[in-house]
């Protein structure tokens, strides 16, 4: 009991000491993570030799993840050069609409989908078991959540014709899409609970 | 054997109001219909339904209690509780927000192989034999003579609430609005009668979970779901002997 105790302490100690002597090693910042992406700050002061004040001058909070709090941060900000956009221009640096995969380098979690009907869940975490992002995100799906079903063919027809999910729900790669349907659709029960379960989540922060 | 059967024959036949809706449909899967039960049920007297008894299908179909004898099939496995069909029910028949004609129920499964989650449309059943009427004191739910449906007459209704006790699927709420028991109605009101030829919610369905049709007509697409015998049709609750007008299948 008194050794689980001693070797605890020391644990917590040792963690603390790494974590704070972590912390004066790298004063740039670290790695922003924003669900799929990964913003790294040593590549862009190590890298590309920005100081602080050339993205943290209005453009970004010093408070990691702060933009998040922000109802504007869209890649449709970042296309009108808002935020990363200010730089990821297409002239200071490769554009906000190119080259996706440099920052979006995580999978995207949980996708639900409310139309055309209630709902469909996508789990990236699902599917990058067995796939990289470029089998789906190369003219399938964009890199932008939802994005597909603002299109008037996101259909179950249209799965049936090898688009959208029917790319491998054929089956023969996948089930087949018009088979097990329950297993993609969760109905308004589930999206009433994904949704009731996310309110939640952030009512804990 | 011969005389065995001219013995049977001979024999008063005791009625088959009583034969189970289960047993019944156990025959009618056969191509068997239930003609008689003799010696206290024992023995029943089953005769292809469709050659023998009568002299064609349409002629089967014409025996149907109900003409049209309404019916709707649910292909229960395309349901993705989308919940249109609620919408629709609710937005047709203004349903109050503390009741429903109509629900999906969801079942899960985790242990299940392959898909693990089930949603199960539900209505009332328009049953042949309906508990409900049978325990209203003042009849004001009736089973229309006509077409079978299971109907409300409000002005009777004093709200006692033994049809809901009643029901073996749950099918009633007590309007607070109208102040009687309401229920479906296969959208009689709201649409059978005024022309329209199916109910909203088998219109707003997008996935062809909910057909709806006449049972005896021999055009209708239920007609050919129910009177088949490949793939399995059955109804909920059996064992409440009810004879339900709802048949449920997959596929």
């Amino acid at each position: 009991m008194k050794r689980t105790i001693f070797l605890t302490i020391v644990t917590i100690v040792l963690a603390a000491f790494f974590l704070v002597t972590d912390g004066f090693a790298d004063d740039s910042g670290g790695e922003i993570v924003y669900k799929s992406v990964t913003f790294s700050h040593k590549s862009h002061v190590d890298g590309m030799g920005f100081d602080c004040e050339t993205c943290h001058d209005g453009i970004f909070e010093m408070e990691a993840g702060s933009m998040v709090a922000s109802p504007d941060f869209s890649m449709d900000s970042i296309y009108n050069g808002e935020f990363c956009g200010a730089c990821h221009d297409g002239s200071m640096a490769f554009a906000s609409d190119d080259d996706c995969t440099t920052c979006h380098t995580r999978p995207g979690g949980d996708i639900l989908y409310f139309k055309p009907v209630k709902s469909v869940l996508f789990s990236h975490a699902v599917h990058t078991e067995a796939f990289g992002c470029e089998s789906c995100h190369t003219g399938m799906f964009k890199m932008e959540a939802l994005a597909a079903q603002e299109n008037d063919d996101f259909t179950m027809e249209s799965l049936y014709q090898g688009e959208y999910c029917g790319a491998c729900h054929d089956g023969s790669t996948a089930f087949a899409s018009d088979t097990q349907c329950a297993t993609c659709h969760l109905g308004v029960k589930g999206y009433n609970r994904m949704q009731g379960g996310e309110q939640a989540n952030q009512s804990g922060h | 054997m011969r005389d065995k059967i001219k013995q049977i024959r001979s024999r008063d036949n005791e009625g088959i109001e009583n034969i189970s809706v289960e047993e019944r449909r156990h025959f009618l899967k056969m191509g068997l219909a239930v003609t008689g039960v003799f010696c206290g049920g024992t023995i029943i007297s089953a005769v292809s339904a469709v050659n023998k008894v009568y002299a064609s299908a349409g002629e089967y179909a014409a025996k149907y209690p109900y003409k049209p004898h309404y019916s709707m099939v649910i292909h229960v496995d395309r349901c993705v509780d989308c919940e249109l069909c609620m919408q629709a029910c609710v937005k047709t028949n203004h349903v109050p927000d503390y009741g429903y004609r109509t629900t999906i129920l969801e079942r899960d499964v985790p242990d299940a192989v392959g898909q693990k989650r089930e949603f199960i449309p539900v209505l009332c059943n328009q049953c042949n034999l309906p508990q409900c009427t049978r325990v209203c004191p003042t009849r004001a739910t009736y089973k229309n003579k006509e077409n079978g449906i299971v109907m409300m007459d409000i002005s009777k209704c004093i709200g006692c609430l033994t049809c809901q006790m009643g029901c073996p699927y749950n099918a009633r709420y007590f309007s607070e609005e109208i102040h009687a028991v309401d229920k479906c109605d296969f959208c009689y009101k709201s649409r059978l009668s005024k022309g329209e030829k199916i109910s909203a919610c088998a219109e707003a369905c997008p996935a062809g979970v909910r057909i709806f049709g006449d049972l005896s007509d021999p055009s209708s697409p239920v007609y050919n779901r129910v009177h088949q015998l490949e793939k399995a049709v059955w109804v909920m609750r059996p064992e409440a002997g009810t004879r339900p007008n709802i048949y449920y299948t997959k596929g």
